[in-house]
């Protein structure tokens, strides 16, 4: 047999499997008296994410509730999935802000360039992985949905060396 | 350049060049392909050598000299970019930065602003004043035009626009040092014809386009090379366009037609562009419906109607069409009979740049009228009267007929309407062939002076719209008239074979500044 095939001793017909058996049931009875805990009680119990985890995102905002987005147009410009929309406009006191401001989740790739590259600090992925939905468009978290996020935002450096110096 | 100027020899970085005697460093580097950092020297201004920025080290020399200025010396040697001149423009740039906001991610000049550029290139990583930035706000100085005080850097090119070359000093710094800025003497706005130059000419973002405020950042924009549609002048401009819209016209230099310069009338035009109803598919008009057809059927249809046609034909088209469309369409005429066409011409007041008079805002506030007269159209104040009593087929090119009487064109044998809108008129055709407005295909111009220039596509035609030069010459090809065109620049050739206004010119030759054809040229000096 040129590809080797490697035959099986099968055992013969009429062995007693009772040895097996037991050996398995002794395992069993082993766990009921003094249980390991390795099983995790998801979704009473959550784990502990690390504060660089990047997932969905959040947008921060002012003390007024206002997005911190000036909507300058350099995490759309950055993000390698193409997954944010975003247009700009004049807002009552002539400054810069984010009429539209979607960011498909679904596309995105969760590298964490958007939140590297804003220069105002707006927007963040966020540690959280809970993203499940009903409906795909939900996916397309727009501004008013990125700003009710409350989830902490990820690290992704260690604020006390920004610079990594 | 003169020949008998005197050649003078010096060494840019380490490079000998020869250059005409009075040619100033800036420029003999620019030969070499060395770009020295400027801001207040720009190519159609004067060079006051104020900013600073330009300082170049020669050797020998006690201290670094400006190189807008500097005019070149017989064995000079100039160095650009040696520690000496870096440490210059670190200075210059450290001052220039002291009060300005550095709110590049709001700006509009952000990804062409040369502040921008050269801080990255040899500015410092840190600012180091304590001093709190002074503050000075935002402005209007013309209606149109937003003034940031902050980010001005006081190049004083927008001052020198309005002296030189619109000649109407109306701006002036006011105040010195840190508390500079740029406005009116008196209170009030300033309205010039021209005045949207001094927002091409801001190096950095200091003076806006409200237009545009906003709207786009300038790495968004896609740059089309393209001629204003606004007047007859046919400016070179470059067409910014984001997500198949055309958000913004800044001029193109040419130094024949409009140097750096374009007029503020045809910036404006830019928004009304594309708007209307689109004709988006072939429409065919069967048992007194126009019903949408494929262009194979449209075109059958074409072809039919006019097989069987008989009184010849007349035209009213757009001078805002191409040449190329302009010659499909009398082409097609000629195969049932030419029998005139016309268009008609909105005008405006000319409005002439004083200090470039070969610039003017021109009468005739349409792109093409020239080009028209040179195929055989006539122009006309009344458009409806001249086909109303024919009785053959009319062509209607580009034309939007607003203002058309309901029965214009119920005598005539057949109304083919070939254009990119879709106005109550148009659909009294039967047959309509869309076609793409002018940003949306390739083309040529003639300006008032008979130069013919081309304009390129920038956006993306819809729907079926198809250029008429392709579909009107697949119907000809069918009448007998030769082969269909694959190209603009096929029917061009083609143009230019038959009409002496074009002979001699080609896509090629035309290339992005155009040229006048040997012909227009001793006609006109003959005149």
């Amino acid at each position: 047999m040129a590809i080797g095939v490697k035959k099986v001793d099968r055992p013969e017909v009429g062995a007693s499997y009772l040895r097996a058996t037991l050996k398995g049931m002794a395992l069993t009875f082993k766990h009921l008296v003094r249980p390991v805990t390795v099983a995790q009680q998801y979704p009473e119990e959550k784990y502990e994410l690390a504060p660089r985890m990047r997932g969905t995102h959040r947008m921060a905002v002012h003390e007024d509730g206002r997005a911190k987005c000036v909507a300058c147009g350099l995490c759309p410009t950055i993000c390698p999935a193409n997954c944010i929309k975003l247009i700009p406009a004049e807002d009552e006191n002539g400054e810069r802000y984010a009429a539209v401001y979607e960011i498909d989740e679904f596309r995105c790739i969760f590298c964490g360039y958007c939140q590297e590259v804003c220069p105002v600090e707006a927007i963040h992925l966020g540690v959280h992985y809970e993203a499940a939905e009903y409906s795909r468009e939900r996916f397309v978290y727009d501004l008013e949905r990125l700003c009710a996020q409350d989830h902490p935002f990820t690290q992704l450096w260690d604020p006390e060396d920004p610079a990594s110096e | 350049m003169d020949s008998e100027s005197k050649l003078i020899n010096l060494t840019i970085d380490g490079t000998e060049v020869s250059v005409p005697e009075g040619t100033t460093i800036l420029k003999a580097a620019e030969r070499l392909g060395i770009v020295i950092p400027r801001y207040c020297w720009h190519p159609g201004l004067s060079a006051p050598a104020q900013c600073r920025m330009c300082l170049v080290e020669v050797e020998g020399w006690p201290k670094p000299q400006p190189a807008c200025v500097q005019q070149v010396q017989d064995g000079m040697v100039v160095n650009t970019d040696c520690v000496e001149a870096r440490k210059a423009r670190r200075g210059v740039i450290e001052f220039l930065l002291l009060n300005h906001p550095l709110d590049c991610p709001i700006c509009d000049a952000a990804g062409q602003c040369m502040l921008q550029d050269y801080a990255h290139e040899t500015g410092q990583l840190r600012r180091r004043a304590v001093e709190a930035k002074v503050v000075l706000g935002r402005d209007h100085v013309t209606p149109e035009i937003v003034y940031f005080a902050d980010r001005c850097i006081l190049c004083t090119r927008c001052v020198r626009f309005m002296d030189e070359i619109a000649q109407e000093p109306v701006l002036q710094v006011i105040n010195r040092g840190h508390k500079g800025y740029i406005d009116t003497m008196t209170d009030e706005l300033f309205e010039h014809p021209f005045s949207m130059n001094i927002v091409d000419v801001c190096p950095v973002g200091a003076l806006v386009n409200e237009d545009f405020l906003f709207k786009a950042r300038s790495w968004d924009l896609d740059q089309t090379a393209s001629i204003c549609p606004g007047c007859s002048q046919g400016c070179n401009v470059a067409l910014g366009t984001k997500e198949n819209r055309v958000v913004r016209l800044k001029p193109r230099f040419n130094p024949e037609v409009n140097s750096y310069w374009m007029c503020d009338h045809g910036r404006r035009e830019v928004v009304r562009w594309g708007a209307g109803m689109r004709a988006e598919v072939p429409l065919v008009r069967e048992a007194e419906r126009l019903v949408p057809a494929d262009w194979a059927r449209a075109l059958d249809a074409t072809v039919e109607a006019l097989r069987g046609v008989e009184g010849g034909a007349k035209a009213i088209v757009d001078p805002g069409a191409s040449n190329e469309s302009l010659y499909i369409v009398r082409r097609l005429m000629d195969q049932v009979g030419f029998d005139g066409g016309s268009f008609r011409v909105s005008s405006g007041p000319q409005q002439v740049l004083k200090g470039f008079p070969k610039l003017a805002l021109r009468e005739d506030r349409a792109a093409n009228a020239s080009g028209a007269e040179a195929l055989g159209y006539g122009r006309v104040d009344d458009i409806y009267g001249a086909v109303r009593s024919h009785r053959g087929v009319l062509f209607v090119l580009e034309e939007g007929l607003d203002d058309a009487p309901e029965d214009f064109a119920d005598g005539s044998a057949l109304f083919v309407y070939i254009g990119s809108v879709l106005s109550p008129a148009a659909r009294k055709a039967d047959i309509v062939l869309p076609s793409p407005s002018f940003a949306e295909m390739d083309g040529t111009f003639t300006n008032f002076e008979g130069r013919v220039q081309r304009f390129t596509q920038g956006l993306r035609p819809p729907g079926l719209a198809r250029p008429i030069w392709m579909s009107g010459s697949v119907v000809l090809a069918r009448l007998g008239g030769g082969e269909p065109f694959t190209s603009a620049a096929a029917a061009f050739a083609a143009l230019a074979e038959e009409f002496t206004a074009f002979s001699g010119l080609s896509y090629e030759k035309i290339g992005l500044t155009g040229a006048v054809s040997a012909a227009a040229e001793s006609g006109a000096t003959a005149s």
